[in-house]
C-alpha cells in the first residue's frame, strides 16, 4: 500500500523507549488525535512519555491518527491501529490516554478508538477493554465527549498520571474484575473526573445541572505541579526522523501568565504563575541540545518577556551555544531594546519577522479585553526595530470580541497603516534607503471559552464574522505593503459549540464520525453544512451553545474547579464592560482564587 | 557595524580546509521510510550528538557540511551508499565510525569510512553506476524480458510534466546473483543520467504486464554505487 509520508507510521526514533511486554506491567498508549508531525511537536507527549516510562511496572508507547489515505488502507485490509514502539493494537493496552489540545480533534479520538478496536462509548466497554482517559486544556469542559471517556484528568499530569496507573495496576493484578468499581475508585483521586458518575439534567432545552452519584466529588479540582524545578523534565525527548511541525528542542520557562487577558483561556487555566529557576533551565537546555542534536532551542511559555530570569538564562545558554552553531527561538517576546539585542544574538540566521499581538484595533477594546498594551508601546517598539534593520512585521488580531463595533474593526486597518507610515518616516529620519516593508495583518475569530470572564458572552455568528472580515479586506486591499490573512470562519464557528457544549453533543459527534468526518481541524476536511444538518437532526441548534448565558445559569463545566472562582470571573466581566484594566499578578494580586494552591507567584 | 557591513562580512566566504570522512552506510527498517532531506537531518543531528569537529557552511544559516552520493528514495533500503562529512581537523576513520554509530538511530549504520584531505570533486559528481535488488514474486523473469527489448518507453515526471522517455539505454546488465523472486541489476546512476528503481518497475509493469500490485509491494535495495566509465568502473571510496 502506498501512503503519503510513511515515516510517520514506523517509529524507530532516537530516544524512543521500547520496554519488553510483561504480564504484570501497566501498559499505557499515549494517543495523539492528529498526525504524527503535529503530535511529536507536543511537549505534553514528551513529558508524560518520560513520566510513564519511569517505574519498572509502567510503560508508555505512542499512537497517532492515521491520515485519511492510511485510514482507508487500514480499514480495507483490516489492520488495527497500533502503537509505534511494539506494534501492539490499541485494544491490547491497559490504558489509552488521549491528549486534547484543541476541540476540533474530537472525531479523531473516535477514529483512533475505532481503528484500535476499542468500543467507542464508555458504557459499552467490558472489563478487559482499555481504560480510556483524556487530558489537556480542552478537558476543562469535556462534556461534548464525556460519553467516550472513562476518566478525564483536570490540570497538569506529571503527578496524577502515576497515581492513576497505580490504581490500574491493582485492578490488573486483581484480574480486572468490576470495571464500575474501578471507575469509582479512580474518581477518588484528586483531579480525576469520571463523567459516568455525573448525569446531566436539562430544563427547557438548556443544561440545568448534574445528578451526582454517591462518592463522587461535587466538583473536581484541577491538579497542578507546585514546584516545577522538582519534576522531571524530558531532557532526552524522542527525536523524530521525519520533518515535524516544530523541528527543535523545547524548554518550558514557566506555567501560567501574569497578564490576565480576558479572552485567554490558558491564562486562567494555568494559574498560578510558577517559574522554573534559570539555573535549572540552563542545565536542562544544555543537556537537551546534547541529547537531541537539534540546532535550535525554543523557549516556551505564554509570555517569554515576563520570565524574571530571562537575562541570566539567555546569557548562559548563548555563551554555550555560540561555538556549536546553535540558536535560540524566542516566541512571544515583547519588543524592547533588550529583546531586539537578544534576538540579534540568539539567532545566527537572518533577521526574521517581528510579531505583535495587539488583538484589538482600538484602545477602548484593548482595555475591554485587558490587553495591557497601548499604541504608544507598539509604535515605540516598532521604531526601535525599524532602526535596527527589521522590516517585516506580523500583527495578530481577533474579530468578534465582546462590545466590538465596526469602528474597532476599522481600528485594525488604521493601526496597520500607521505602522506602514512609521516605517517610511523612520527610514527618512535615519537616512536609510527604505526597502519594501512587509506588514501582515492576521485575524482570527474570538470564541468565548469556559473559565474566562467572557464565558457567558454570545459568540459572533458566521454572518457577523464574514461581514467584519470583508470590511477589513476592503479597507486593506489597496495597500501593497500590507497583507491581510484570515482564518476559516466555519471551523471557528463550530469550535464555539464544542468549547461550551454539553453532553447532548456526544451523539452529534458520533454521528458525524460515522458519516465519515475526521480531521475536522483541517479546513479542507471540515464540512459545516453536514455538521449543521446532524446537529439539527438531534433537535439542537448552533445558537443553543453560542447565544450566551446569564451569570445565574448552570454551566456544563460547573463541576470542574480550576482554582479561579466564578465570583472573580464575574468581577472581571463587569470591569470589561466598564473598560477598566486589571493589574498583572506581579504588580497586584487580583484575588482570582488560584492562591488556594499556595504555589508560585501567589501571596 | 551597520547592516550592510554585517551582510558583507557574513557573505564573504573564507577558505576552510576540509578533512572529509567518507563513510559507506546502510539503512533499513523504519529509517527506509523517510525521504532524502529527512535522512540528511537524521545524519546532521547524529553528528552533532556525537560532538564531532564538524565544519559548517558559511553564510546566514550555517549547516554541517555533508553530502550524499545519490539521494535515496522513500521506501528504499541500501547496503552501499556513501556520505561525505567535512571536519575541521583530520579524524581517524575508525573513531568516526564508532562515534557516529553510537548516535545514529537503529536502522542506519556506517559500515566503514576513509578519510580524505580536500577532495577536488564532489561526491555526487563521481557517481556513474548503481546496482539494485528488487524482491517480488517472479520479478526476475519480467526484468529479463525488459533487458531483451531494444526500447523501453515509459513516462516520467520532469519539471511537473509527464514526458515520454526510453529507459533501455540506462540499463546496463542483469547480475548473475539474481534468483526468480529477487532480481539484481546494474544501471546508470548519478547526476548525468539516472534510472530510479520505481521508474524501472513502472516500465516493467507497462511492457511485460507484470502486476502493479505486486510491484507496489516490492522490496527495493540499493546494493552498491560506482564511479568510472562502464565497463571500467571503480569504487567510490577513493575517487577525489
Amino acid at each position: 500500500m502506498s501512503v503519503e509520508s510513511p515515516g510517520r507510521y514506523v517509529g524507530g526514533e532516537k530516544n524512543q523507549i521500547v520496554k519488553p511486554i510483561t504480564e504484570d506491567m501497566v501498559r499505557t498508549v499515549f494517543c495523539f488525535p492528529d498526525i504524527y508531525e503535529i503530535g511529536m511537536s507536543n511537549l505534553a507527549l514528551q513529558i508524560l512519555y518520560k513520566v510513564l516510562n519511569g517505574p519498572e511496572w509502567s510503560s508508555c508507547e505512542r499512537a497517532f491518527s492515521p491520515w485519511p489515505d492510511m485510514d482507508a488502507g487500514m480499514r480495507e485490509r483490516g489492520i488495527p491501529l497500533y502503537s509505534l514502539e511494539t506494534r501492539s493494537p490499541l485494544n491490547e493496552f491497559d490504558v489509552a490516554a488521549f491528549s486534547l489540545g484543541y476541540e476540533m480533534c474530537f472525531t479523531n479520538v473516535l477514529q483512533m478508538l475505532d481503528l484500535g478496536r476499542i468500543p467507542l462509548r464508555s458504557a459499552d466497554r467490558k472489563e478487559n477493554d482499555p481504560i480510556v482517559v483524556a487530558g489537556g486544556p480542552v478537558c476543562c469542559n469535556i462534556e461534548p465527549m464525556a460519553d467516550f471517556f472513562d476518566a478525564v484528568f483536570i490540570g497538569e499530569g506529571e503527578e496524577v498520571d502515576l497515581e492513576f496507573t497505580a490504581v490500574i495496576k491493582k485492578y490488573k493484578d486483581g484480574g480486572k474484575k468490576d470495571r464500575k468499581a474501578l471507575l469509582k475508585e479512580l474518581a477518588k483521586i484528586e483531579g480525576v473526573y469520571v463523567p459516568s458518575l455525573y448525569t446531566p439534567k436539562y430544563e427547557n432545552g438548556r443544561f440545568a445541572g448534574f445528578d451526582i452519584e454517591e462518592g463522587a466529588p461535587a466538583s473536581v479540582k484541577k491538579r497542578i505541579i507546585k514546584d516545577l524545578d522538582k519534576v522531571d523534565y524530558p531532557v532526552s525527548p524522542v527525536v523524530p526522523n521525519n520533518n515535524v511541525v516544530h523541528d527543535r528542542a523545547y524548554l518550558e520557562l514557566f506555567r501560567g501568565c501574569i497578564r490576565g487577558c480576558r479572552f485567554c483561556q490558558a491564562g486562567y487555566l494555568y494559574r498560578p504563575v510558577r517559574e522554573k529557576s534559570a539555573k535549572t533551565l540552563c542545565g536542562q537546555g544544555i543537556s537537551i541540545m546534547k541529547n537531541t542534536g537539534y540546532d535550535d532551542l525554543g523557549l516556551l511559555s505564554l509570555s517569554t518577556s515576563d520570565y524574571t530570569g530571562l537575562h541570566e538564562l539567555t546569557d548562559n545558554l548563548l555563551e554555550d551555544f555560540s561555538s556549536k552553531h546553535e540558536s535560540l527561538s524566542l516566541p512571544s517576546l515583547r519588543i524592547d531594546n533588550f529583546a531586539l539585542e537578544l534576538m540579534e544574538k540568539a539567532s545566527q540566521t537572518r533577521k526574521s519577522g517581528l510579531t505583535f499581538a495587539p488583538e484589538a484595533g482600538t484602545q477602548r477594546l484593548r482595555d475591554v479585553i485587558n490587553k495591557g498594551i497601548n499604541e504608544e508601546d507598539i509604535m515605540t517598539s516598532l521604531k526601535l526595530a525599524f532602526e535596527g534593520g527589521w522590516s517585516t512585521v506580523k500583527l495578530y488580531f481577533m474579530l468578534g470580541l465582546p462590545t466590538e463595533t465596526m469602528e474597532d474593526v476599522e481600528g485594525i486597518a488604521d493601526l496597520a497603516l500607521k505602522i506602514e507610515r512609521l516605517y517610511f518616516d523612520t527610514m527618512r529620519e535615519i537616512g536609510a534607503k527604505p526597502r519594501k516593508p512587509e506588514i501582515t495583518v492576521s485575524t482570527s475569530m474570538f470564541i468565548p471559552k469556559p473559565f474566562t470572564p467572557f464565558q457567558w458572552e454570545p459568540q459572533n455568528t458566521k454572518e457577523q464574522f464574514l461581514e467584519k472580515q470583508s470590511h477589513l479586506r476592503n479597507l486593506l486591499k489597496k495597500h501593497r505593503n500590507i497583507r491581510y490573512i484570515w482564518h476559516d470562519v466555519e471551523t471557528s464557528c463550530w469550535e464555539g459549540i464544542y468549547a461550551r457544549g454539553d453532553r447532548r453533543l456526544c451523539d452529534v459527534i458520533l454521528e458525524g464520525y460515522k458519516a465519515g468526518s475526521i480531521f475536522d481541524a483541517w479546513d479542507q476536511f471540515f464540512d459545516y453544512e453536514k455538521w449543521t444538518g446532524i446537529l439539527n437532526s438531534h433537535g439542537l441548534k448552533w445558537e443553543d451553545y453560542t447565544q450566551g448565558w446569564s451569570t445565574e445559569d448552570s454551566l456544563p463545566w460547573d463541576n470542574i474547579d480550576v482554582g479561579v472562582t466564578k465570583a472573580f470571573l464575574k468581577r472581571e466581566r463587569e470591569k470589561a464592560y466598564a473598560e477598566t484594566v486589571t493589574e498583572n499578578c506581579r504588580s497586584k494580586c487580583a484575588g482570582c482564587g488560584a492562591a488556594c494552591y499556595k504555589a508560585g507567584i501567589c501571596p | 557595524m551597520n547592516v550592510e557591513e554585517q551582510l558583507k562580512q557574513m557573505t564573504t566566504k573564507l577558505h576552510q580546509h576540509e578533512y572529509v570522512c567518507r563513510g559507506l552506510f546502510e539503512r533499513r527498517g523504519a529509517l527506509s521510510y523517510i525521504g532524502h532531506l529527512d535522512l540528511k537531518a537524521v545524519f546532521e543531528r547524529a553528528l552533532r550528538r556525537a560532538e564531532l569537529p564538524l565544519l559548517y557552511t558559511q553564510g546566514f544559516n550555517p549547516r554541517p557540511m555533508l553530502e550524499f552520493a545519490l539521494p535515496l528514495g522513500v521506501g528504499i533500503d541500501t547496503e552501499g551508499d556513501w556520505v561525505d562529512v567535512a571536519m575541521e581537523v583530520p579524524l581517524d576513520p575508525e573513531e568516526y565510525v564508532r562515534r557516529i554509530n553510537e548516535e545514529l538511530p537503529e536502522g542506519v549504520r556506517v559500515i566503514r569510512a576513509v578519510s580524505l584531505d580536500e577532495p577536488k570533486k564532489s561526491l555526487m559528481s563521481v557517481v556513474t553506476c548503481a546496482e539494485y535488488r528488487i524482491e517480488a514474486p517472479g520479478i526476475t523473469e519480467a526484468l529479463l524480458n525488459v533487458f531483451s527489448l531494444e526500447h523501453v518507453e515509459t513516462t516520467k515526471k520532469s519539471k511537473g510534466r509527464e514526458v515520454r522517455t526510453d529507459i533501455r539505454p540506462l540499463l546496463i546488465k542483469p547480475l548473475t546473483s539474481s534468483t526468480p523472486d529477487s532480481a539484481e541489476y546494474m544501471c546508470y546512476a548519478g547526476s548525468q543520467q539516472n534510472l530510479r528503481p520505481d521508474v524501472l518497475l513502472k516500465a516493467v509493469c507497462e511492457t511485460t504486464g507484470y502486476s502493479s500490485e505486486a510491484a507496489a509491494e516490492a522490496r527495493i535495495t540499493r546494493l552498491a554505487l560506482y564511479g568510472g566509465n562502464y565497463p571500467d568502473i571503480t569504487s567510490i571510496e577513493g575517487l577525489t
